[in-house]
């Protein structure tokens, strides 16, 4: 093949299990190039499909950069990774697992804080207090600051944080804190809550097509090929 | 607009000397603050928001820094090293780059790297004067460079503040208002939300608590407060204390209490930020939207007509320029006169030059005390290409 469909799944994880399991139940099924350990692979008997096993992470940068065709991977991380996404990649398909919610999230002791709007208000006099506005703890800095601008809030500071991001609060090096969460228990264990109005995405696995990568007409061909297995009418471009 | 050709670097230089000759004509001395800033100054000031228009890094150290977006900041902290006190008066004038991250793929009027050539003046009480020599010295600079005919626009931030001032409302309603001013929309549903039902409705706060609190007595909200967070099992936790939560619940008690906001006074506030007439006729225009002003009010007006007369006698015509209530209320850090100047072959969207009052600023970026400050800044690319469309 010449111009194959690059295809970008999990490497690894439970994303990479779900998503074998959605693409079996369209009787198609992965299989790794070369050595066990390796991170190619194919589809059996599907012609023209490039599969490659990369982290969930950057999987998002492999569809930007146009480096692969298509991936499966979290809407979060495409908002979060790509300024202007509507214009890099195509949202094909949401896939019904890897589901998270984005949330905002302050300690549970603010009863007087209990939707975004409360937060500019106590911030003023937070600052009042402590001389310096309020410290948000994320992994996801640019849907926090979207999201927090369009609601007119501007007076706070980002602290990125990658990992253990619920634990800022009571370390006392985050006020605030912008994360996933599937069940809220973790954030009840560490004694914070959701703001009512606080979930800013729900988020689950997506089928995504590049919009910048190379399309050859077989490339597109390949493409529609394996979409019409999988049951999607989407377009790609 | 097609993009510079890279031919025109030597026009620009060329330019630059000729606006810096003029500043420093003017009494401004020429200065040259570091590119590199460190990021917390800017963000602390200029909000979160701004951190998606500026190059941030972080060095070896792991210190944050970035690329200035602006030369107001940087020749404020140059002051504030030579005069740490911030006692003395200045005026400096400056040219160089600035850089911003442009969204939308950088294009000629909006390069993610511009020239801005500028002057500021600090520590001069006499404040009018200041904001009028601020704009004719810059209006001079913009036609000794070759341009012929702008657009001028002003607003006057000061006019805001003390009407909201006068403003019969408690002082933690005006607060909220002051920090809202600068998004509409938001403070649009604010105004609405007081004058309506300035209850917030907080289902996870217990009714029984919100009636309990008394605002005369602090000590016991404490305690209340204290036993609700006790009862629901709730941690104290972060770096909020229990005094400031009960504050909260206290601001949440007296608006449940609270009687909404005068309509008319809503009315009052909403009716100023859309005056718009021309500067001259301005002042009678602001009169006549109170029926008894109040002293501030009253005073503010009377700064802004001063400032129009000192410009009108040093040559610029305000015949035809335009006032806005609402003008200059996208830059947080202006706190009285606003304004900018349009070539007419760019566009609204792209001004050569824009400046202000902004007395706050100082202080935010250290100074022992407030220090008045005034300033204004080219964009000398966009000069170039407004005075070479003349031409």
């Amino acid at each position: 093949m010449s111009a194959p469909l690059i295809f970008a799944v999990p490497s690894k994880g439970r994303l990479m299990e779900q998503t074998a399991d959605y693409l079996a139940k369209a009787g198609l099924r992965l299989r790794k190039v070369g050595h066990e350990r390796g991170y190619r692979g194919e589809i059996e008997a599907f012609d023209g499909v490039d599969v490659a096993f990369v982290s969930a992470s950057e999987i998002v940068g492999e569809l930007n950069r146009g480096h692969a065709h298509l991936g499966v991977t979290g809407e979060d991380l495409v908002r979060e990774n790509i300024a202007n996404a509507s214009e890099r990649v195509t949202f094909l398909q949401p896939l019904g697992f890897g589901r998270a919610d984005v949330v905002v999230a302050v300690p549970r002791c603010w009863i007087d804080v209990n939707e975004v709007a409360d937060i500019a208000t106590a911030a003023v006099a937070f600052r009042r207090v402590h001389g310096r506005p309020f410290r948000v703890a994320t992994k996801y800095v640019n849907i926090t600051r979207r999201f927090f601008s369009a609601r007119g809030l501007a007076d706070y500071r980002i602290v990125e944080s990658l990992g253990a991001t619920e634990g800022t609060p009571a370390a006392g090096t985050a006020d605030i804190i912008v994360d996933i969460t599937t069940t809220g228990a973790t954030l009840a264990a560490n004694g914070l809550k959701v703001l009512d109005d606080g979930v800013i995405l729900r988020s689950e696995a997506n089928l995504v097509a590049s919009r910048t990568a190379t399309w050859l007409p077989e490339t597109q061909k390949t493409c529609e090929r394996l979409l019409a297995r999988l049951g999607i009418a989407a377009a790609v471009t | 607009m097609s993009p510079p050709p890279p031919a025109s670097f030597e026009a620009i230089a060329d330019q630059a000397r000729t606006l810096l000759a003029v500043f420093i004509a003017g009494g401004h001395e020429a200065v040259s603050p570091p590119i590199i800033q460190p990021a917390g100054v800017f963000l602390d000031v200029l909000g979160e928001a701004l951190r998606g228009r500026t190059y941030v890094f972080t060095d070896l150290n792991g210190e944050e820094l970035c690329l200035r977006p602006d030369l107001t900041v940087p020749t404020c902290r140059l002051y504030l090293e030579r005069h740490p006190l911030a006692d003395q008066p200045a005026r400096y004038s400056y040219n160089g780059p600035a850089f911003r991250f442009q969204p939308v793929s950088a294009d000629a009027a909006h390069p993610r790297e511009f020239r801005q050539a500028g002057i500021e003046a600090f520590g001069s009480s006499e404040r009018e004067e200041a904001d009028a020599r601020t704009l004719t010295l810059v209006l001079m600079a913009l036609q000794q460079a070759g341009l012929r005919t702008w657009k001028l626009r002003m607003g006057d931030l000061g006019l805001f503040a003390a009407l909201l001032e006068a403003a019969e409302m408690p002082e933690r309603w005006r607060r909220r208002l002051r920090f809202q001013f600068w998004r509409p929309e938001a403070f649009r549903s604010e105004l609405r939300r007081l004058t309506t039902s300035p209850a917030r409705s907080a289902a996870a706060v217990p009714r029984s608590l919100v009636e309990a609190l008394d605002p005369d007595d602090p000590a016991g909200a404490e305690s209340l407060v204290a036993e609700a967070l006790d009862e629901g099992s709730i941690e104290l936790i972060g770096m909020r204390s229990l005094p400031e939560i009960t504050e909260g619940m206290l601001a949440i008690a007296a608006d449940a209490k609270a009687k909404p906001l005068r309509q008319a006074t809503a009315a009052l506030i909403e009716g100023y930020l859309e005056v718009k007439a021309y500067a001259g006729e301005a002042p009678a225009r602001l009169r006549k939207l109170v029926d008894k002003p109040d002293g501030r009010f009253a005073a503010a007006i009377d700064v802004f007509e001063r400032r129009s007369t000192l410009l009108a006698e040093s040559g610029v015509d305000l015949s035809e320029v335009p006032f806005s209530g609402e003008f200059g209320r996208n830059v947080a850090y202006y706190t009285g006169f606003v304004f900018e100047v349009l070539a007419l072959s760019l566009g609204a969207a792209s001004p050569v030059a824009g400046g202000g009052r902004y007395d706050g600023l100082l202080r935010a970026v250290g100074a022992p005390r407030e220090v008045p400050a005034v300033g204004g800044a080219i964009h000398t690319e966009r000069l170039l290409a407004a005075v070479g469309g003349n031409a």
